[in-house]
């Protein structure tokens, strides 16, 4: 039974003589959801198309359904994907909904019987007679999400779905979209660049980074241990702390939102002691380049000897507060990963 | 403008009596056309798709000569198209010289490359992730075409209207291929051509009426297909 799920073997995809992408191993078990997290160009869309057997590209090595190699025909019965950009058909947001159960042969009228819950359960009722080419994006999206669901797949591939949404419809569709997989046999895979929807929709995570999977676990986990440089950027540790700048064995990376500038006061010698837990750090050294207000925080680049370091400190600073730009500031980082 | 005044009233009356000869010439205009149409678009549908999805090394330089030929003068066409079919020429022993099948192919030839260019812009204005997206959902690649020509209906129809206007108008080819011989190859705008030199112009003018009746019920029909299903809005 563990077998179940979609997966691939030795999966790699050509553009001409170039190898886009290499993925040895990967199983998403049904009733799971994978996030494949990455940075724009690093592959995503491109190992999701491949996974799909609808790419255009040059693919080498094995698609799995259930264990098993998977043929065009198989997967065309099992597989639907929502890409970035909703495309729609010319007609109805109705007919656009049961367009992927009519690719499958099933009758009109058993269509709209099957994709009823679907419409309730992302809330398009109102929008079923309505012309498909007139919706806003995040209409047009959830139509193409309900579209995807109501053929209730054995497995989802979500491209970036909720790029260009604003925040509220955002996470409106977010929200139904994990009640709608709670419970369903699907096994998804989601595509996206934000660390946010991984946690929100994603039981496992998997860092895409050049092509490569640099790291493959429980969400929760991969998102809060950054293993080298390049995933403690995209995980948002931007923060690059080197043996020479911290005293300590191995590189160290933090957030901007524990990372703080000592301010109100003049530093004193206590401000260079290590603080009571292992990951602290107290007293960097570096010179203020710039402040800049952001309503909710104030973020303060600060040079140091071993690269720029970002502060994010909630609220207002206080001019008064700070020292001139150029001026000597003290830095303390609360919380620190250590990389590999 | 009395020739202008007496010729319209003169043939508004032939056309209300309408003899034989009159509308044997219309049935053979409608007949030749519509067929050298329905030929371009068998030839150029295909070919226009392989031209705007598929990825081939030449495939710009086809398209460039496609548009190229939307502006071929049909004059050029029934040249080459009479040096082909003439006696001593390659295709000569078909002795079609002279023929409504000889009209059809020039017709058929002038139409093509507005087929090919028309269809090709028409399917490349669609989002090119489109068949991807059916494929995505379930639709066989041939699904998916199919899919992605319905998207591009209203286009699509546009080019066969285009090619249709192009040869029910052009008179260089017919008069060349098909030597305008009463009761055999005589369209309407040869006809028109011959009773204007003649000076009959109301004769002419009847014909030129005629023409457009053809040419607007013609894209009438196309257009009522191409705007149907509107959807509510």
């Amino acid at each position: 039974m563990s077998d179940r799920g979609i997966g691939c073997r030795d999966l790699r995809v050509y553009a001409g003589e170039r190898e886009l992408l290499k993925v040895p191993e990967l199983h998403v078990p049904s009733g799971r959801t994978l996030a494949v997290l990455g940075p724009n160009g690093a592959g995503k869309s491109t190992l999701l198309r491949a996974l799909g057997l609808f790419s255009d590209h040059r693919v080498s090595g094995e698609v799995l359904l259930d264990g098993r190699p998977a043929t065009p025909a198989v997967m065309r019965e099992a597989v639907v994907a929502v890409l970035q950009r909703p495309i729609l058909r010319r007609g109805t947001v109705g007919a656009n909904v049961i367009s992927g159960l009519r690719f499958r042969g099933v009758g009109r009228r058993e269509a709209r019987e099957r994709a009823r819950p679907w419409i309730e359960a992302l809330g398009i009722g109102h929008l079923v007679d309505r012309d498909a080419r007139r919706l806003s994006i995040g209409e047009a999206q959830r139509v193409s999400i309900t579209r995807a669901l109501a053929v209730r797949p054995r497995v989802l591939l979500l491209d970036e779905p909720f790029t260009g949404l604003d925040a509220a419809t955002r996470a409106d569709l977010i929200a139904d979209l994990r009640a709608a997989l709670t419970g369903q046999p699907t096994a998804t895979i989601l595509v996206t660049h934000d660390r946010q929807e991984a946690l929100a929709l994603a039981e496992d995570t998997a860092l895409l980074i050049d092509g490569r999977i640099r790291q493959h676990g429980p969400t929760a986990e991969v998102l809060d241990h950054p293993t080298d440089a390049d995933t403690a950027r995209l995980l948002g540790y931007t923060n690059i702390l080197p043996p020479a700048l911290t005293g300590r064995p191995r590189t160290l990376v933090a957030r901007p939102e524990h990372t703080h500038i000592v301010v109100g006061r003049v530093p004193g010698p206590a401000d260079d002691q290590a603080g009571p837990g292992g990951d602290e750090i107290r007293g960097l050294v570096g010179t203020l380049r710039r402040t800049v207000a952001l309503g909710v925080a104030t973020r303060v680049d600060v040079d140091t000897a071993a690269g720029p370091l970002t502060c994010l400190h909630p609220g207002d600073l206080l001019p008064a507060d700070l020292p001139p730009v150029g001026g000597e500031v003290r830095v303390t980082v609360r919380q620190t990963r250590p990389l590999n | 403008m009395d020739v202008l005044f007496n010729g319209l009233v003169d043939a508004i009356g032939l056309l209300l009596t309408g003899d034989q000869d009159s509308w044997s010439i219309t049935a053979l205009t409608l007949r030749v056309s519509l067929t050298a149409t329905a030929l371009a678009l068998l030839i150029g549908l295909p070919l226009g798709s392989v031209v705007a999805l598929a990825r081939f090394p030449g495939r710009r330089l086809l398209l460039a000569a496609a548009n190229t030929g939307m502006g071929l003068p049909p004059v050029v066409v029934g040249l080459f198209v009479t040096v082909l079919l003439w006696r001593s020429g390659p295709l000569g022993a078909l002795g079609l010289l002279y023929t409504p099948t000889a009209m059809v192919i020039a017709q058929a030839a002038i139409a093509t490359p507005i087929v090919v260019a028309l269809v090709a812009a028409a399917l490349q204005q669609v989002d090119p992730d489109f068949r991807v997206q059916m494929r995505a959902l379930g639709a066989t690649p041939l699904r998916a075409f199919l899919a992605l020509l319905g998207e591009a209906r209203l286009p699509l129809l546009a080019a066969a209207m285009a090619a249709f206007g192009a040869v029910v108008s052009e008179v260089g080819a017919a008069q060349m291929v098909g030597g305008n011989l009463a009761g055999q190859t005589r369209v309407l705008t040869t006809a028109a051509v011959l009773a204007t030199s003649r000076g009959e112009f109301s004769l002419a003018i009847a014909f030129g009426i005629i023409l457009l009746l053809i040419a607007f019920g013609v894209n009438l029909a196309l257009t009522l297909i191409q705007q149907r299903q509107a959807v509510p809005r």
